[in-house]
């Protein structure tokens, strides 16, 4: 079939109506993927309040170019157009004619049963439910197999792979420290403003002092810390780990006889709990860096702003925050591996697993630090 | 020159590199309309670039590509769009979206593209799918289909819009030797009912022989064209020790431990 034909013909049907439902259509013109549009919806507007109970379609003047055309004449034959109608095709050149006989009515049909219906209400909540389980199940059992390895770790120091450590330390901490600084530097500045107005009513602005730095010191570092972590290098180790899973570099690990847990993921969750703290020191000292900026240029001197501070604010606090920074390292670290290693088939696979691996460390850090604030709350 | 000739492709002293390092230099051919064209040649002699200067997915240093009588490197906007649509290609992976089913692929270019109703474009899809033998497999995902399937798929998709030429680049990497042989078939069975050119890159001495009408060889010393004419031309007639070897499947010197 030859139909590179760039002719631009009129692409149009003629309808003959006879006695006793007798029709006659014949199609005219270049018929392509583009032309057919138009032709479809005129034969559909003129066929359809016909009552027709034979119909004979003469192509011999169509010109095709491709087969994509073959559609048209294929849906008439179907009786898409006149339901009960007998349907003849004429015309049609002999390689066409065979193309056409390629696909049958009955592959349309069966290529509709196909179709995926949709899941029931009921389905759906099924399938989320086993879904969760078998992610709590994953989750309880790489926290375990986790736990062994890092204990492993403390007590065989040389086993880990320190060069990796330092490697992920150097890309996911001393590389987010301007952002995580410069937001809690800024963090700092809005809670000394918001706090500014309503504490002057009473004459208590001397107060801020304390707001920020039991703030920054007990929430802010520790969790502001944790969730950029969990946002810039807990998506990229999802990420890292999953794109290794997709291109089979776990499957090679396996096959050389190394766990990848243990190659890849302790190293990750050393190197984040070793970095958070050390983050979380920084972010503690530029969000009280920004509140005291602010006091300052309220009129309060640096030495009543320090001697306020360390009255409220004792060294526990800053342990509470660190212990805290600790726990939320790990959780961003491990839940970042623990969704590489999930990763699926296919090209947004590892997107998704990025996305979950952001989501779950937000949502159990805040958890953590809730559990923290109850139990402190219930201790004090 | 004339759309209407008997050439569809035309390269015109292509000159081609990636930052410093100079791919193909002066590479001059023609594709002639209906026949099914093959690239080959050794790992590095430049045949992807080469196809991918041809499709316009990247802009020779120097030189012409002409695809049915417009030149690729020199269009720009609309008209770049039009030759667009008027070839298909057939990447080495199959680069199916995989976040949409194998019909939702074929009938991409046909929502975005035409103007038919959904009933015209689901007969396009099952038309072309059938022709490539996948009608049962429509509804799935491409990360369920295996990967002789998922070429099958590519060039589905890329017969979506009638194109008068298919591209495709290594088409039976990966694939076991049954199911590469079906995939020579249907490019066979393309051509012959559907009239379409073929331009084909691939290294698989077999696949040649079984649907190559014409050859050319690139090399990666000479960085151009060494060798053009039939399969059986090349494998008996030639005096170039590159293409003989090719042919023979002979290492070349100091690629043994022997020879070392």
């Amino acid at each position: 079939m030859r139909t590179a034909d760039d002719r631009k013909s009129a692409t149009e049907a003629e309808l003959l109506v006879g006695q006793d439902g007798l029709v006659t259509v014949n199609l005219r013109g270049l018929l392509d993927t583009h032309t057919m549009g138009a032709l479809w919806r005129a034969l559909e507007e003129q066929l359809r309040p016909l009552i027709v109970t034979s119909l004979d379609v003469e192509a011999s003047q169509l010109n095709f170019r491709g087969s994509g055309g073959l559609a048209l004449i294929r849906y008439l034959k179907a009786g898409g157009f006149t339901p009960g109608a007998k349907v003849t095709v004429s015309g049609l050149n002999e390689e066409l004619d065979q193309i056409l006989r390629m696909v049958a009515a009955e592959d349309f049909e069966s290529y509709r049963a196909q179709k995926r219906r949709p899941l029931s209400m009921a389905e759906e909540v099924g399938v989320s439910v086993r879904s969760l389980l078998r992610d709590l199940r994953e989750q309880v059992a790489f926290l375990g197999r986790m736990s062994a390895e890092l204990a492993a770790a403390i007590v065989h120091p040389g086993r880990l792979r320190w060069r990796e450590v330092k490697r992920v330390c150097i890309a996911a901490g001393a590389n987010a420290l301007p952002i995580v600084s410069l937001l809690s530097f800024l963090v700092g500045l809005i809670i000394a403003f918001e706090g500014a107005r309503p504490l002057a009513q009473f004459g208590a602005q001397i107060f801020i002092a304390d707001m920020v730095g039991f703030g920054a010191v007990r929430e802010l570092g520790p969790m502001m810390t944790a969730i950029m972590l969990a946002g810039r290098s807990g998506a990229s180790f999802a990420a890292e780990i999953g794109t290794m899973k997709v291109n089979e570099e776990l499957a090679a690990l396996t096959t050389m006889g190394l766990d990848p847990l243990r190659f890849l993921a302790v190293q990750r969750v050393a190197a984040g709990i070793l970095l958070t703290p050390m983050l979380t020191v920084y972010t503690m000292f530029t969000g009280v860096l920004g509140g005291s900026l602010v006091m300052m240029s309220l009129g309060f001197s640096w030495p009543v702003i320090y001697n306020e501070m360390a009255a409220r604010v004792h060294l526990h606090d800053i342990g509470i925050g660190l212990g805290k920074s600790v726990v939320f390292g790990a959780i961003f670290s491990a839940v970042g591996c623990l969704r590489g290693f999930q990763t699926k088939e296919g090209p947004i696979a590892v997107g998704v697993s990025a996305t979950r691996a952001v989501v779950t460390s937000i949502f159990l850090i805040i958890l953590a630090d809730t559990v923290f604030a109850g139990v402190g709350f219930i201790l004090h | 020159m004339n759309a209407n000739s008997d050439i569809a492709i035309v390269v015109k002293h292509l000159t081609a590199s990636y930052g410093e390092r100079q791919i193909l230099q002066d590479v001059s051919f023609e594709v002639r309309r209906g026949e099914v064209f093959v690239i080959i040649g050794g790992s590095g002699s430049g045949k992807s670039t080469l196809l991918k200067h041809m499709i316009g997915l990247f802009a020779p240093l120097q030189g012409e590509v002409w695809i049915e009588g417009e030149n690729i490197v020199a269009a720009q906007g609309d008209a770049r769009m039009r030759l667009l649509r008027r070839f298909g290609v057939v990447y080495q992976s199959g680069a199916l979206f995989g976040s949409m089913t194998v019909e939702e692929n074929v009938r991409l270019q046909l929502e975005e593209f035409t103007d038919l109703p959904d009933v015209a474009k689901e007969y396009i899809a099952l038309a072309k799918l059938k022709v490539v033998g996948l009608a049962e497999a429509a509804h799935r995902m491409p990360s369920e289909l295996s990967g002789g399937m998922q070429k099958r798929a590519a060039i589905a998709r890329a017969l979506a819009l009638d194109p008068l030429i298919l591209f495709l680049d290594e088409p039976s990497a990966g694939l076991d030797p049954v199911t590469s042989a079906g995939l020579d078939a249907l490019i066979k069975e393309l051509s012959h009912y559907f009239g379409i050119t073929f331009v084909i890159v691939t290294h698989e001495l077999q696949s040649i022989y079984a649907i190559a009408d014409r050859v050319i060889m690139l090399d990666a010393e000479t960085r151009s064209v060494i060798a053009e004419g039939s399969p059986a031309d090349l494998r008996d007639h030639t005096t170039n020790d590159s293409v003989r070897r090719f042919f023979k499947r002979e290492a070349a010197p100091g690629q043994t431990i022997d020879a070392r």
